[in-house]
């Protein structure tokens, strides 16, 4: 993972790509400071939208979760204790630390009242199902 | 003719799975090192810990709750196994090696060897 620092000068060709590659509806929105953390997958079925955010180490009580109309906003700060001692040497400091903010627009079709959030292994798993009248139905063919 | 073949053939055996390299922090203390690793979705089940002569190797892979087909709309994790080796120096003990992982976040302590730990000697004043 290239760190946010590293890509910052090319912002500009990252949102121009994205725009190319995915629907405007899923993209997400870049925050003005930390862009790039936590990285996000986003998967669709039919019945439901699959948000997964991989965010190792925190705990669930300083994640914000919020959405609004068909927007969803991921927030918080991540500390990093350990790393604040001053008897140690640092040969590397790779991981993420401070506040970090990442928003996705969600489609038409979800039901934002019915949305389910797990945090397991360091992954925020938000699953937000579609709304009945968008979900693909089978009709039954009867013969004459 | 078949030479061509072949080489082709090989390319593929030995083309190697794509992997991401986990964010790391090390410190060094007078006791030993720590490394921190960011290994998200991997949980104990998935995680490799491995010192093979001086290479430390860790190795996991993400495991993540899915439904039927699913189809992918937006991805930044491209690949679903990390792994990362590095070199421990002669003075650390990795038979002392302690691991704890919690919420993907993994803690390695490694322990100075013991002749190689700082010694506090008393004068004695005669």
């Amino acid at each position: 993972m290239i760190s946010n620092m590293l890509r910052f000068p090319f912002s500009m060709l990252d949102n121009e790509m994205e725009s190319l590659f995915y629907p405007t509806s899923f993209r997400p929105l870049k925050g003005s400071m930390q862009s790039a953390y936590p990285p996000i997958n986003i998967s669709t079925t039919d019945k439901s939208v699959d948000v997964y955010l991989f965010l190792a180490g925190m705990n669930p009580d300083d994640i914000e979760l919020v959405i609004e109309k068909n927007m969803l906003s991921v927030s918080g700060e991540r500390k990093l204790p350990d790393a604040t001692n001053n008897d140690k040497a640092s040969y590397r400091q790779e991981r993420f630390q401070g506040s970090f903010k990442r928003v996705i627009t969600l489609p038409e079709t979800v039901d934002t009242e019915s949305t389910h959030a797990v945090y397991k292994d360091g992954v925020l798993h938000i699953s937000i199902a579609k709304r009945e009248e968008t979900q693909p139905k089978q009709i039954k063919i009867s013969a004459k | 003719m078949n030479a061509e073949n072949k080489e082709v053939a090989t390319q593929e055996s030995t083309a190697e799975e794509i992997t991401l390299t986990p964010d790391t922090d090390i410190y060094e203390s007078k006791e030993g090192v720590t490394l921190f690793f960011d290994l998200p979705g991997v949980s104990k089940e998935t995680l490799d810990i491995d010192v093979d002569q001086d290479i430390l190797t860790i190795k996991g892979k993400i495991d993540l709750t899915t439904a039927k087909n699913m189809q992918p709309t937006y991805i930044d994790v491209r690949a679903n196994v990390f792994e990362r080796r590095f070199t421990l120096g002669d003075e650390l003990d990795s038979s002392q090696i302690v691991a704890k992982l919690d919420q993907g976040a993994l803690k390695l302590s490694i322990p100075r060897l013991e002749k190689h730990q700082p010694k506090k000697i008393n004068i004695k004043v005669a």
